[in-house]
């Protein structure tokens, strides 16, 4: 009896275990793969009022983004985790921080760059075929450093250069009576990326003077009389934020209240102008616009406005105060879209030569609008994108549009 | 001819430069040194003024006495815990001197930075409005900037040349020993004056704070500039100080909207012909 009994217990735990292990398991939702991306940005240094205004929205944008689904590639979810290192504004920081993010991080992607780097930064990612998302600018012109061949994978995802003579054409749209438009820079910005500005600015007619001031420069008072002597009825800045602010509030008080003034430079927030400048020196300050929802000319998908605008309610919520900046919208968020859609193309998101490939010449929906990568004979490669070139002046204590002129394809 | 505004705007870069060199030459006269720290005081006292008059509400003039006392105070404290170690009586003394008040630029605007940020600050709201004078518009601000070099000039001239304080000052930077003789704690008196030295710095950061932006990096370029003004004016001169600064204000005013950004390239060029030609400057005399 009792040998029967132990047979029976046997098979009855036989059995259980066998049904444990083949029953069917219970569907686990899928976990996305992640995809890091690095950013390097000035977080100090005279330009890092720009590279911390815009960390926290890329943040926020980008947890936005996972969560309305990230993207796909085949049958795989993907999420972007964004890592943030200081690159000073400097060639030695950007070969530092391009190191520490791809040796350290591994990170096979570089994206949100617009600090004066692009030469030492892209001397360690295309060796290691890291894709480099940044400006055209300064060296990262026609005839500059960059060259198609030994930089394969590097995107010109913001047209810099070329959105200068945009905006300079928004000014003349907003202002069709304008006498003479100033164009003031540092001479640490003096170069041939100048020279190909001025042949754009001359083809399209636009009437300009140019000034440098030396590093460092708080006195604009020889300039502001420079520019007022050569007839210049508006002055767009090209240098620091801080550099600007001085320049409005030095030629109200020199009596030149007419001489409208600008910079080439998202508003961090027009209060900071009002601070510094003086609120009547503040008004009409010109700056550029990225603020997708009051585009009057170019087209952003619903989608991303919706994105964009939940950015700016989440972060003035944790703020406790309106969060302003919009400059954030049309860099990182630009992007990691262009780079999000050629993985889709290029069914990938390993290879960075399919990816690359996916890029050049291609069409994408982002945040700043639809563009089509052009420059294959100016660049050597269609690896420009376009952009808005959309412009924005202060009114009493707010930012408000002011004019559009999008960017035309290049050759 | 420039126009008047680059006169009156030469006249500006003049008082400041004038101030700041002062500083420098006084600390130069007791301690021997050349403190490359005096750009980040101006710096910081451009920082206490604004918190000062923003965030706690203390009127201007007042804002600007505090940050003379609060940074002439880090000063001294910067004398006695650094350079005051380092400064070993041997030609390495001087160099250490150096590395270590360099390295104190970095570390003053670095914490800067973590502690105020980057982002621009200003005080257009103090001294608002120009003063209309026809064709030439000037800021209430550069008046005050001209009325406060003229105060802080005249305090300076009563304090070592009337006050037993300024005597002291005088008898060690002459004669430290015969001053020791005379029961002068030159020490002490060291400590005072780089306390003054600083204070200067810091008041005129505080007076061109309405002027212009406020941000970690200001005080470079007012360093450089009061260097070339006590070499102009002769290393260890207090009057060469006070001609050195204006000479300096207006030549880079007028060869700025001259020659525009070569305005560097003169400047520099005249120091070096100058250091060439009488590396003493135009008076160095020590101070008296």
């Amino acid at each position: 009896m009792k040998r029967w009994y132990n047979i029976a217990t046997m098979v009855v735990i036989t059995v259980m275990v066998l049904g444990v292990a083949w029953a069917p398991r219970p569907a686990h939702a899928e976990e996305p793969s992640i995809i890091k991306i690095g950013v390097p940005t000035a977080m100090s240094g005279p330009a890092a009022a720009w590279g911390q205004a815009g960390k926290a929205a890329y943040e926020t944008w980008v947890e936005v983004f996972n969560k309305a689904g990230g993207f796909r590639v085949g049958d795989k979810t993907y999420h972007f985790q964004v890592i943030h290192v200081d690159d000073k504004n400097s060639p030695e920081g950007g070969a530092a921080a391009a190191k520490q993010l791809i040796y350290g991080e591994k990170v096979k992607f570089l994206a949100g760059h617009w600090t004066w780097n692009f030469p030492a930064i892209a001397a360690v990612s295309n060796p290691a075929k890291v894709i480099f998302m940044t400006r055209t600018g300064n060296e990262a012109v026609p005839g500059g450093v960059y060259n198609p061949k030994k930089m394969p994978y590097v995107v010109f995802a913001n047209p810099s250069h070329e959105q200068f003579t945009s905006d300079c054409l928004a000014i003349t749209k907003a202002f069709p009576k304008y006498k003479k438009i100033g164009i003031l820079d540092c001479t640490l910005g003096k170069g041939i990326g100048w020279d190909y500005v001025d042949a754009a600015l001359d083809k399209e007619g636009v009437r300009y003077h140019h000034e440098w001031f030396p590093v460092g420069t708080q006195d604009f008072a020889p300039y502001i009389t420079r520019f007022a002597e050569a007839g210049c009825d508006i002055v767009y800045v090209a240098g620091w934020i801080g550099e600007a602010m001085a320049f409005a509030k030095q030629r109200w008080e020199m009596g030149y209240k007419d001489m409208r003034v600008g910079h080439s430079g998202p508003f961090i927030t027009p209060l900071a102008y009002l601070g510094v400048c003086g609120k009547e020196a503040a008004q009409g300050f010109i700056g550029q616009y990225w603020a997708c929802w009051d585009f009057k000319v170019t087209k952003v998908k619903r989608t991303y406005v919706k994105m964009c605008k939940e950015v700016m309610e989440i972060l003035s919520e944790k703020q406790g105060k309106p969060f302003v900046y919009t400059g954030w919208i049309g860099w990182l968020p630009s992007h990691l879209l262009i780079l999000s859609q050629a993985m889709e193309k290029a069914g990938t998101v390993d290879d960075p030569d399919a990816i690359m490939e996916a890029i050049r010449g291609g069409t994408f929906e982002t945040t700043t609008g639809t563009w089509t990568m052009s420059g294959a004979e100016t660049y050597g490669s269609p690896i420009v994108f376009g952009c808005p070139s959309a412009l924005s002046t202060i009114k009493g204590d707010k930012e408000v549009y002011l004019s559009e002129y999008p960017m035309k394809p290049l050759p | 001819m420039p126009p008047a505004g680059i006169w009156i705007d030469g006249l500006i870069q003049s008082c400041i430069y004038m101030t700041m060199a002062f500083g420098m030459v006084l600390v130069f006269s007791i301690l021997g040194i050349l403190n490359w720290t005096h750009g980040q005081f101006y710096m910081l006292g451009a920082f206490v003024v604004y918190y000062a008059f923003t965030a706690v509400g203390i009127p201007f003039p007042v804002a600007m006495l505090i940050a003379g006392v609060v940074v002439g105070g880090l000063g001294m404290l910067v004398e006695k815990l650094i350079i005051e170690r380092v400064n070993i009586p041997s030609a390495q003394g001087a160099l250490y001197v150096t590395v270590a008040t360099m390295a104190l630029i970095f570390f003053f605007e670095g914490a800067a930075s973590m502690l105020f940020g980057m982002q621009e600050k200003g005080l257009a709201m103090v001294f608002p409005g120009v003063l209309d004078l026809g064709s030439l518009s000037v800021s209430y601000q550069k008046i005050a900037v001209i009325i406060f070099t003229l105060i802080i000039m005249t305090a300076m001239y009563i304090m070592l040349n009337r006050t037993k304080v300024g005597l002291a000052i005088r008898a060690a930077a002459q004669e430290p020993d015969a001053a020791r003789l005379y029961g002068i704690s030159v020490k002490r008196t060291s400590l005072l004056v780089m306390g003054i030295g600083c204070a200067l710095a810091a008041m005129a950061g505080s007076i061109m704070a309405p002027v212009y932006a406020i941000n970690p990096f200001i005080g470079r370029i007012p360093m450089i500039m009061s260097l070339l003004a006590i070499i102009i004016g002769g290393l260890g001169s207090l009057t060469g100080a006070i001609v050195g600064g204006i000479i300096l204000g207006f030549v880079n005013s007028v060869v700025a909207y001259r020659l525009s950004y070569f305005s560097e390239v003169v400047l520099f060029a005249f120091v070096i012909v100058l250091l060439l030609v009488r590396p003493q400057g135009l008076f160095g005399t020590p101070l008296k």
